[in-house]
């Protein structure tokens, strides 16, 4: 049983830009410095906002905040489209310099990535690594790039580090002072604790993450978690690593809430039909095949409607997607204003099994394999249906943040 | 919130082409009205590729307003993109 703090030393590095997006805008857009900025997915003042500038956030502007209310925080808050390219190339950037100090490199998302420096020779201090990779990353990357750096001897407290002193801050969580740092905090300062966990704690008269440090490992295995889970936390909290794992895709999907809310049927099909070529090409750019196809709508109601099918075959193909979708959606209710898609039954696009109609599917590969190759040579959406002709302004690619699949 | 003007104007740029972390650096462009433009800061650089074309960004300030460049690495032109004054923000 490991009922002492974790006391090896600290070989785990977290490093995590800050308020990435609008970061990297205010770099690019030097007249954007020292403003309240907003980055957001569409020009309209009824987006949310997905990254606030520090500026912005000491105005109280929250990221998921509609613009239009924020605007109303901080007079003269600039709203900025995101721009995915401009991101991918600073995550890039980013994951060259992290990986000049170890070959394990593990980026968590677009923002953060975690350095593990076990088996790795040191000839300076990880603090002192902290610092040059502040530095190179103001050098390569541009001077208004700033970034958290946590150090400690597990993902979870070196993540808990990198949280401790934002904006620019470098701190070390170990053995030694985790007690101190955890008095600092509230639950929901710890990853992976939100309301609903929350909740779940405080019924248990668990109110600070002290407590929950000093609650037994029974108790919240049987009576918190109801499973391992609860183990998980008691090591986690210690120190002890508990999440170094990879996890794998289970389902490929987009969503996109509607520009308007009076879109005919046919128009509201169009979308998903793009959506479809979008999932069907992250499949094959992740050579994967699906079996399922989900279609979910939220109503302006607030409804959420969604129906699946799974198949015997395995697919891939944007047609493939698109039928299937088209024929769930069909029974879909009216008042839509989010449609979303996804595929689920993954496995590798291995050799599929032989099917009698054999030569249907040999067709259709090729043809999905000689217009993935267009795309690739000239663009993305040289060549696409049709049908999406006209959707292709309104719905754009974006970048998520919590995955780096498709970066 | 519409604080900027997407363009596509071909532009004359000078530009020198040295070592280091950014080799190419544009000093100074001419728009298409004669109007010259000195860029006192280059915010950011990054590639974009448009299938097996590479275009080179630049994110340049003259310091009032925001531009902008994109350099065609295959056909050698420069285009104007974009122009942000950020007046209302």
């Amino acid at each position: 049983m490991r009922d002492k703090y974790n006391i090896e030393p600290s070989l785990i590095m977290h490093v995590d830009l800050n308020s990435a997006f609008a970061s990297i805008e205010q770099q690019s857009r030097p007249m954007l410095r020292g403003r309240p900025v907003a980055v957001i997915n569409r020009r309209t003042e009824h987006t949310s906002i997905i990254t606030a500038s520090y500026e912005a956030k000491s105005l109280g502007v929250k990221v998921g905040m509609k613009f239009i209310e924020a605007a109303r925080l901080a007079p003269g808050l600039a709203a900025v489209e995101s721009d995915p390219a401009k991101y991918r190339f600073v995550y890039r950037k980013l994951m060259a310099i992290l990986s000049d100090y170890s070959p394990n490199v593990v980026m968590k998302s677009i923002d953060e990535g975690i350095i593990d420096f076990h088996g790795v020779p040191l000839s300076c201090s990880l603090v002192d690594i902290g610092h040059e990779i502040k530095k190179r990353l103001r050098e390569e990357v541009g001077c208004a790039m700033r970034c958290n750096i946590g150090i400690g001897p597990s993902r979870f407290l070196a993540k808990t580090a990198a949280g401790l002193h934002k904006p620019d801050g470098l701190d070390v969580i170990d053995a030694t002072n985790l007690r101190s740092a955890y008095e600092t905090m509230k639950l929901t300062d710890l990853t992976g604790i939100a309301w609903q966990m929350e909740r779940r704690l405080n019924a248990v008269d668990i109110y600070t993450p002290l407590q929950f440090l000093d609650t037994d490992v029974v108790s919240l295995q049987k009576v918190v978690f109801k499973s391992i889970v609860g183990r998980h936390w008691y090591e986690r909290l210690r120190g002890y690593e508990v999440d170094d794992r990879t996890s794998e895709t289970k389902t490929i999907g987009r969503q996109y809430v509607l520009e308007r809310r009076d879109l005919a049927y046919a128009e509201i099909a169009a979308r998903l039909h793009y959506l479809c070529e979008s999932v069907g090409a992250r499949l094959r750019q992740q050579n994967k095949v699906a079996r399922g196809v989900y279609v979910y709508v939220k109503t302006a109601e607030r409804h959420y409607w969604h129906a699946s099918r799974m198949c015997q075959m395995p697919f891939y193909s944007d047609s493939t997607i698109n039928a299937l979708a088209q024929q769930l959606f069909f029974s879909a209710p009216g008042d839509a204003r989010e449609i979303g898609i996804r595929c689920y039954g993954l496995s590798d696009d291995g050799n599929p099994q032989t099917s009698l109609f054999g030569d249907i599917l040999v067709r259709e590969q090729q043809l999905v394999g000689a217009i993935d190759i267009i795309n690739h040579r000239f663009g993305d959406r040289t060549v696409h249906s049709a049908d999406t002709l006209k959707t292709s302004k309104f719905i754009k690619q974006k970048i998520s943040f919590g995955s780096t699949r498709y970066l | 919130m519409d604080d900027e003007l997407f363009l596509n104007e071909q532009v004359k740029v000078l530009s020198v082409f040295g070592d280091g972390l950014n080799p190419c650096r544009p000093l100074r462009f001419r728009r298409t009205n004669g109007r010259e433009v000195d860029v006192t800061e280059i915010g950011l650089r990054h590639p974009s590729a448009r299938g097996k074309r590479m275009m080179h960004i630049f994110d340049v300030t003259d310091g009032s307003a925001d531009y902008r460049l994109e350099f065609d690495a295959e056909r050698l032109t420069w285009r104007l993109t974009r122009e942000a004054d950020h007046c209302d923000a």
